[in-house]
């Protein structure tokens, strides 16, 4: 049973009654683990039929066609499409940058995947919510059915900002672990001295549908910062002295924008979703609004 | 210190102001003053100004620019601080009263223009000196004082006013300038040193006076200068000039169809100049003389003509000096006009036969009428015309004066002016007032009277011959007129024997020509023929030869004729004399000339082109400075705190501007 503490925490009860008539769509059909309520590429025992092929020994003969038989002398056997579940997995990325902004980043990205997991569980996906880089020490879960709603807000309420890790080893290590396909949803600020490039493509390589939310604080889309500063990042303690002016804020808006269409156009090349979003922005309405248009929900 | 920097500062208070370059530059690199800000990712920070660390050292120096500005500004405050400054001129008080003078020798030239127009610069460079708040009035000056612009602390008006005083050719009069410019400083006084009667009637309003002229004026001792600074800034150098001083006409008195151009010429020059004195009639060169002049003195030069006819004789001098106001003069041969005399007398031979030779016709035209004729209305319509230059009185009087001298033999005028004092008799003559153009003739001591009286006449009179009881014969002025009132009389008419002589000077030498000095003295009669000469500005006064109620004037400068009306004594007068040459005259409707008028400058003090180096204004002897302000220190602090105050703007520009790590 769900915390109803936690439930409300993350998901009100109106946010919920709204994303019981949603569910996830992935642009390509994968193959599940289990029965689900999805087609999938592996033919199976659905009443959905899909194609015929020649009987070879040792198929089950209930599957043969005995009208084409009868038409034709030969033996054909009938395939049907199998309906199976399908594979949510959302990542979060938990470093320390994400702590920040009102409300932070963190709190909107647990948010917003409790809301995709949600709209998962009801339809018996198979969802899997995990923070980047906190697999070794607390393995994420994965969940099935709405009874496992509990399981999934007390494993995102555990997670906490501090698993500085960078953003590549984070997928790199998801993506060797997790070798089912589905629908990947990354949730970041994206902000990795490294780039972010090299995580994205270990993601296109598994070929299955990602999509990135990229979170950022409004603190960082209009900061409002003035004077002679030491700017401190909070993920290597690195150091930036910096008078801050109206032209270097002019400068800085233009590389954060600048910043934002690289990451937009990297994705759209590739096939990605990309969602640039507030952490300010209402979850129902990205859901309702900039998610549905995206095609991740309907 | 004393030279180029005057320190403000102790020691300690330089340690102290020492101490802040340091500062700032320990600031600047120890950096105190950035704030810690924890932030998500310097990521897109470091992005931003990534570009700026392209050219390092380039951005290492534009780092600072801030830095060295804050710098600089310090500098400029140290320096400001020493109080640096130059030699200049500084004007020393608060009000200033510029005289410029414009006199005629103020037109010399010198390198740069005239003396006027480095006088007017000069005034404007100190003009410029003036600080703010100061109040300033310019008066330009020649022989009358003009108020070119009230005391006013805007000095753009005085600059333009200054620029617009015009030069003169006139002679100089600082007294007339010097009252003008005490109006306000010494309000309620006449500006004459010790008069008693002075009091102050305003608060005084100290002001420097700044004389700026070549000094070529009559020095001014008796002013009280009370509440003026006076300062004498001298304008030119000494430069050699001659001029001409004095040119006049006289007929020849032994050759009288002669006329005669006197002139002198005056070289104030430090070397002997020669010079060729040319005489002309209108374009007609009569005469050239070379003249010898040495150096600082004169030289008269004489020209002969014979029977010249009446016009305008012009004399110039060869050679190109400094000043050429005084190398031209003019001088006019009027028509010789014989004067009008009325002889109002019973009978009296000797006087008809005086009256009448030769040299007296040549001089005037005598009318000679009975007593009675003065009850004749006709006799005082012309009286009051002024029809007549002299009327004589023999032993009668009228009952009004006329419009013209009068010569009163053995009677007094009417009115209480003139009175008999007393019976002489026998009458000696021990005294002849030998100065006066009357009496200039044989001595007339010997001469025996039998009766007379004693002539008492108005204050200002003078007596020409005293008799041993008092005067017997005086002369004294009336408006534009002369009275000469004669105690004795030549005949006696109320003797039984009918006309008996009273005195037996007709038989003296001396008894025509006095005659004749009466009427070429009183009657004018030579006089009429050499046209009277003034100095530019000096109004004149003249007869017309027939009666006219108007004239009309055409200046030298040509153009349009000046209608002059007759004033009420029966001349003419006329005052707008400012140019130098021969002014002419048309009487009434006439369209031909009737006389001229000359107007020249004759004044050696103007020709004189050396100014003095000191002058003496009332008690002061003011010594020339050429500066013209006090000599004193510039101070160019102002100018530093005012480039100090741009690089704060600057710097306040540059730190809002920039973009640096």
């Amino acid at each position: 049973m769900s915390d109803p503490s936690a439930t409300s925490a993350l998901l009100s009860p109106s946010l919920m009654a709204q994303l019981e008539r949603l569910e996830l769509v992935s642009r390509k059909i994968f193959r599940g683990r289990m029965k689900g309520e999805r087609k999938s590429q592996r033919k199976g025992q659905s009443v959905e039929f899909s194609d015929f092929r020649n009987y070879v020994p040792g198929d089950d003969l209930r599957f043969i066609d005995w009208n084409l038989y009868a038409r034709l002398d030969r033996l054909f056997l009938k395939l049907f499409l199998e309906e199976e579940d399908l594979h949510f997995f959302t990542l979060i990325d938990a470093s320390a940058s994400m702590d920040f902004g009102e409300p932070s980043k963190l709190a909107f990205a647990k948010q917003l995947a409790a809301a995709l997991g949600f709209i998962g569980l009801c339809r018996a996906d198979r969802v899997k919510i995990e923070a980047l880089g906190g697999s070794r020490s607390r393995p994420a879960p994965v969940l099935r059915g709405r009874k496992s709603l509990w399981r999934m807000l007390e494993y995102l309420d555990g997670i906490r900002p501090e698993l500085n890790v960078p953003l590549a080893d984070g997928v790199r290590d998801f993506c060797l672990r997790n070798t089912g396909k589905g629908i990947v949803v990354l949730i970041s600020d994206l902000m990795d001295k490294n780039g972010y490039e090299a995580a994205l493509r270990w993601l296109i390589a598994r070929r299955i549908d990602v999509y990135v939310i990229h979170v950022l604080s409004p603190a960082e889309l209009k900061p409002d910062l003035q004077g002679d500063l030491k700017l401190v990042d909070c993920e290597d303690r690195d150091v930036t002295e910096l008078t801050i002016s109206r032209p270097l804020l002019d400068r800085y808006e233009k590389t954060l924008a600048a910043f934002v269409n690289g990451a937009r156009e990297f994705c759209s090349r590739r096939g990605v979703s990309y969602v640039m979003a507030s952490s300010q922005t209402p979850v129902e309405e990205l859901v309702a609004t900039y998610l549905r248009k995206r095609g991740l929900v309907r | 210190m004393s030279g180029l920097f005057n320190n403000s500062l102790m020691p300690w208070q330089w340690a102290v102001l020492a101490a802040v370059p340091p500062l700032i530059v320990l600031l600047y690199f120890l950096k105190l003053k950035r704030r810690p800000i924890e932030v998500p990712s310097t990521y897109l920070w470091r992005r931003a100004i990534e570009d700026l660390h392209v050219n390092s050292i380039w951005q290492r120096i534009r780092r600072n620019v801030l830095l060295f500005l804050q710098l600089l500004l310090v500098a400029l405050i140290m320096m400001a601080v020493l109080r640096p400054g130059c030699r200049g001129t500084a004007l020393v008080g608060d009000r200033f009263i510029f005289l410029i003078d414009t006199s005629a020798s103020m037109g010399a030239k010198e390198r740069g223009g005239t003396r006027l127009d480095l006088a007017k610069r000069r005034v404007i460079e100190l003009i410029d000196q003036m600080s703010r708040g100061d109040v300033a009035m310019v008066i330009s000056f020649s022989n009358e004082a003009r108020i070119e612009q009230s005391f006013t602390d805007n000095r753009r008006l005085l600059r333009e006013r200054v620029q617009r005083i015009q030069g003169t050719a006139r002679p100089s009069d600082l007294a007339e300038a010097l009252r003008a410019a005490s109006g306000l400083a010494n309000p309620g006084q006449t500006s004459e040193a010790g008069n008693p009667l002075d009091a102050q009637v305003a608060s005084a309003l100290p002001a420097t006076l700044y004389l700026v002229s070549d000094g070529g004026f009559q020095q001014v001792p008796e002013f009280a200068l009370g509440n003026l600074e006076p300062r004498y800034v001298k304008i030119g150098a000494a430069a050699d000039n001659v001029g001409i001083v004095a040119f006049t006409t006289e007929r020849n008195s032994e050759k009288l169809d002669q006329v005669q151009a006197f002139a002198r010429l005056e070289n104030r020059g430090a070397e002997k100049a020669a010079v060729e004195a040319s005489l002309y009639r209108g374009a007609d060169l009569l005469d050239v003389q070379q003249v010898e002049l040495p150096a600082g003195e004169g030289a008269g030069v004489r020209f002969e003509l014979r029977d010249p006819e009446p016009g305008v004789l012009r004399l110039a001098i060869s050679g190109a000096d400094a000043l050429a106001v005084d190398n031209e003069a003019f001088a006019a041969i009027n028509p010789r006009k014989p004067a009008a005399v009325l002889c109002v007398t019973p009978s009296n031979p000797a006087l008809q036969t005086a009256l009448e030779t030769t040299a007296a016709r040549q001089l005037a035209t005598v009318t000679f009428v009975e007593p009675k004729y003065l009850d004749d209305p006709e006799y005082e319509r012309r009286a009051i015309a002024g029809d007549f230059d002299l009327v004589l009185y023999d032993r009668c009087a009228p009952k009004k004066m006329p419009l013209a001298s009068t010569f009163f033999l053995g009677s007094v005028p009417p009115g209480e002016v003139w009175s008999n004092g007393g019976k002489v008799s026998p009458v000696a003559i021990i005294d002849v007032e030998r100065s006066h153009p009357l009496v200039a003739m044989p001595d007339p001591t010997p001469v025996r009277i039998v009766e007379g009286f004693v002539v008492r006449g108005p204050k200002g009179a003078r007596t020409l011959l005293d008799s041993q009881d008092g005067p017997l014969l005086a002369i004294a002025p009336r408006e534009s007129f002369e009275d000469v009132v004669m105690g004795f009389t030549l005949v006696d008419s109320d003797s039984k024997e009918g006309v008996r002589a009273n005195t037996d000077w007709p038989r003296w030498y001396s008894f025509p020509v006095f005659w004749q000095n009466v009427l070429a003295y009183l009657a004018g009669g030579v006089q009429s023929e050499s046209a009277p000469t003034v100095q530019p500005g000096e109004p004149l006064a003249f007869r017309s030869l027939v009666p006219v109620e108007t004239v009309r004037i055409q200046r030298p400068s040509g153009g349009e004729t000046e209608l002059v009306k007759r004033t009420g004594q029966g001349y003419f007068q006329y005052s707008a004399t400012n140019l130098p040459g021969a002014y002419t005259v048309y009487e009434g409707d006439l369209a031909e000339p009737s006389q001229w008028f000359a107007v020249n400058l004759f004044d050696g003090r103007e020709t004189d082109l050396t100014p003095p180096a000191d002058v003496k204004i009332g008690a002061s002897q003011v010594a020339a400075a050429t500066g013209g302000g006090q000599v004193g220190r510039k101070e160019l602090w102002k100018w530093l705190l005012g480039a100090g105050v741009c690089v704060l703007v600057f710097e306040w520009y540059v730190y809002n501007r920039r973009v640096y790590l």
